[in-house]
């Protein structure tokens, strides 16, 4: 039995049967989508996946399946290939089950939107666009799927388009990723000046990449997976609805820049300086978003910072040469920050719209299943052993602890480690725990089996994922096995002391009564002040630059300088300058009927 | 079909009368009207209104266009596109513009200067070089058994 054909045949069966609920609608007339057919043609297709995923587990055979290829000029050819290598082996049944997850939610969350069969074909045709971006071999493809996923997200993002937060946050995440695609045309170009193609096989065999081109596809990651300096957009894109956050903006999307680090990762193999700059990238952000979530007061947007914060630390590995690892962190946590993303859905809606923290609180007995699998998802997320957070992070650490790596960045990761146990906590307690601070009245119930399926269905994942990933994956370089006590345990250390912190500062807020503005509360609430800043100043300069320069420099060269004006000006110019000439005198005249005959004179003797 | 003549924008109001007519024009006050310096840019009679965005206006009051945040007949700002609320924010933030300035800019260049001194003093798990007994195995690697091996010491106390 060839094992290939079967592994590739389904593998394209699962792409046709995603695509499915979107074009047929268009193409026949009887055939109406629905999210019902939606949700049951993603669940068809992650059963599906699973063959696949079999297969290749058992034999290990990467392949690239060759489509069609498009012959741009005469030695430039653009073969439509897809790569079936561990890592879309792997991504597919993932990102396939947490989106049928997140659709069946979607399906209640949406319920009252009149335009609720538009939103899940948007959610499919970002689905199509992220399968074609993880299976693309070459960067013409994966840059089709990163664009597709782009305009997806915007779209998405300004689903209740009425709102202008809802269009501000679009307009800006579409402005933050075109900033990193800049980075990744440079690569591109690069890459197809040097090795005249755009495979990956070819981009990789080159061994010294100079750095350019990699500070390119650095810059490309930052852009799409919202590193430090391009991160704005992701908090902010919380203004779509929570079924697109837990998609999006937790699982799929936000993974794109990392992945293309890791599909790219030989290229970064032996250059130390982008290495470094993606080490200290990750760190960087890793903490400015884990400083930032300890003060939100928005539940989504504490889940925001928490995601830019793990996506830091994906960087963070990408920067130890570790891209199998990253990928490990992408999977699993895929599984619980899209569970906490559901569940923050089913709190906001079942308390009619309310985000705000302060504002819930002794949700645990209102609404336990929900609350259980939140507090299952904090503590994947913290790193608790044998959770499916544990296997990515926990080696993260421990390799990160190993290697020869710059100190501070070390410091940044681990200080990140243990806030991310204090905001998770944090949010955790001021949910679910203390006395209700909601309103009095409130339909508050989850008796709807497309709440509490999803939700614990991911929670069985973000349980057993981590093992079973682990389990079933070679690891392709040593990881380092002897260690001293602690640095083994400096991940479980530094949660617990993340843990402590946080009950300490809860337990503060019992005695103190009057909350006082200081530095870092100012600080980190404004987010470090950076969206203030950039956003005012940029645009500004930006757009007044444009308006004058369209407006008022172009009118005043073009039409004053270029045509009557500077006429004018010339013309004055030679006038006075002739004026002079005209004394009125008689001898000036016959000696300018003098000067003239002469020169007449010369030119014909000539 | 298009505006008359009198209530199109129009040159640079010299006389008060001119100034008059072009506030009741743009439906404004007098006192509030103040055009554009007359420096050749081609603004006209167009008034200058305040570099306010719509972010800074009252979001609970009732205007006639409540997403735009505008009454029928306003003026707009020469820049209105600037300064919609899908743009440029100009409303006063919690902390001063300098102190925002003046902290990010100490977080960034803390964490620049970080890094350099973290990439001069890196940090990695104590390894030594190879020790081996014998010598360093003098006679192993085929060194002659009857002369003197060099001493060789590993460490230095």
């Amino acid at each position: 039995m060839d094992l290939t054909l079967l592994m590739n045949t389904s593998m394209l069966l699962m792409l046709t049967l995603i695509i499915t609920p979107t074009i047929l609608p268009i193409l026949s007339s009887t055939s109406k989508a629905s999210p019902d057919t939606t949700t049951q043609a993603i669940k068809a297709a992650f059963l599906t996946s699973l063959v696949p995923l079999t297969l290749f587990l058992y034999s290990s055979s990467d392949n690239i399946t060759y489509c069609w290829q498009w012959k741009f000029i005469t030695n430039f050819n653009i073969p439509f290939s897809l790569k079936f290598d561990q890592y879309s082996m792997m991504f597919f049944p993932i990102a396939l089950f947490v989106t049928w997850s997140i659709m069946q939610f979607a399906s209640w969350y949406m319920a009252t939107d009149p335009y609720i069969t538009k939103f899940f074909s948007y959610l499919s045709l970002f689905l199509i666009a992220m399968l074609i971006l993880t299976t693309a071999n070459n960067m013409f493809l994966l840059f089709i799927g990163w664009e597709g996923v782009g305009i997806m997200s915007f779209l998405l993002i300004g689903w209740w388009q009425g709102r202008m937060e809802a269009n501000t946050a679009a307009l800006q995440a579409v402005l933050y990723n075109r900033i990193g695609d800049i980075g990744l045309i440079l690569s591109m170009a690069w890459l197809a000046s040097t090795t005249n193609s755009w495979e990956l096989q070819q981009a990789i065999s080159v061994t010294q990449t100079p750095t350019l081109p990699l500070l390119g596809l650095i810059l490309a990651a930052a852009g799409k997976s919202a590193q430090f300096g391009l991160h704005p957009w992701l908090p902010n894109a919380m203004e779509g609805p929570t079924p697109v956050s837990a998609l999006l903006h937790s699982s799929t999307m936000v993974v794109a820049g990392i992945f293309l680090l890791i599909r790219t990762h030989p290229m970064f193999t032996n250059n130390q300086t982008a290495l470094t700059t993606c080490l200290c990238l990750g760190a960087l952000s890793t903490l400015f978003a884990a400083t930032c979530a300890l003060t939100q007061n928005d539940i989504k947007k504490i889940i925001a910072f928490s995601t830019s914060s793990q996506l830091g630390l994906m960087m963070v590995t990408i920067g130890l040469n570790l891209p199998q690892l990253a990928f490990l962190h992408i999977s699993t946590h895929a599984f619980f920050k899209a569970m906490l993303f559901i569940c923050s859905g089913s709190i906001i809606h079942n308390l009619n719209g309310e985000q705000d923290i302060r504002k819930m609180g002794g949700l645990q007995k209102m609404l336990p299943t929900t609350t259980s699998c939140l507090t299952i998802g904090n503590l994947a997320l913290m790193g608790t052993p044998f959770l499916a957070g544990f296997y990515s992070k926990d080696l993260i650490i421990e390799n990160l602890n190993m290697s020869y790596v710059n100190t501070w960045a070390l410091l940044l990761t681990l200080t990140a480690t243990s806030f991310t146990a204090t905001y998770s906590l944090r949010m955790t307690s001021l949910v679910q725990t203390g006395f209700t601070r909601i309103l009095t009245i409130m339909p508050i119930n989850e008796n709807n089996s497309n709440i509490t399926n999803p939700i614990t269905r991911l929670a069985l994942g973000s349980i057993m994922a981590g093992l079973l990933i682990t389990s079933y994956t070679t690891p392709m370089k040593t990881l380092p096995m002897t260690m001293p006590l602690y640095v083994k345990t400096s991940a479980i250390i530094l949660t617990i002391l993340g843990i402590m912190l946080a009950i300490e500062l809860s337990n503060m807020t019992h005695s103190i009564t009057q909350p006082k503005q200081n530095l870092l509360l100012n600080f980190s609430s404004s987010l470090g002040y950076f969206n203030p800043l950039t956003h005012r100043l940029m645009p500004m300069s930006l757009l007044n630059t444009g308006q004058k320069l369209s407006s008022h420099l172009i009118d005043l060269s073009w039409y004053k300088k270029m045509g009557p004006e500077g006429l004018t000006d010339l013309q004055l110019m030679m006038t006075k300058k002739s004026t002079t000439l005209h004394t009125g005198l008689i001898k000036t005249y016959l000696g300018s009927f003098a000067l003239s005959i002469l020169i007449t004179l010369l030119m014909h003797t000539d | 079909s298009e505006l008359p003549k009198e209530l199109l924008p129009g040159p640079y109001p010299r006389t008060p009368e001119e100034r008059a007519a072009a506030a009741k024009k743009y439906n404004m006050r007098v006192e509030d009207y103040e055009p554009y310096p007359d420096d050749g840019f081609g603004y006209g009679d167009y008034p200058k209104l305040p570099d306010k965005s719509h972010h800074e206006r009252d979001p609970w009051y009732q205007w006639d266009q409540q997403d735009m945040r505008h009454n029928w007949g306003e003026p707009m700002h020469w820049d209105f596109d600037m300064y919609l609320r899908t743009r440029v924010d100009t409303s006063p933030t919690p902390v001063p513009w300098h102190t925002m300035c003046k902290h990010f800019l100490i977080f960034l260049g803390t964490m620049l200067i970080m890094f350099g001194v973290g990439e001069m003093y890196p940090s990695y798990m104590p390894v030594g070089p190879k020790q081996y007994p014998f010598n360093d195995l003098y006679l192993e690697r085929g060194g002659d058994p009857n002369k003197e091996p060099p001493v060789v010491t590993h460490y230095e106390i």
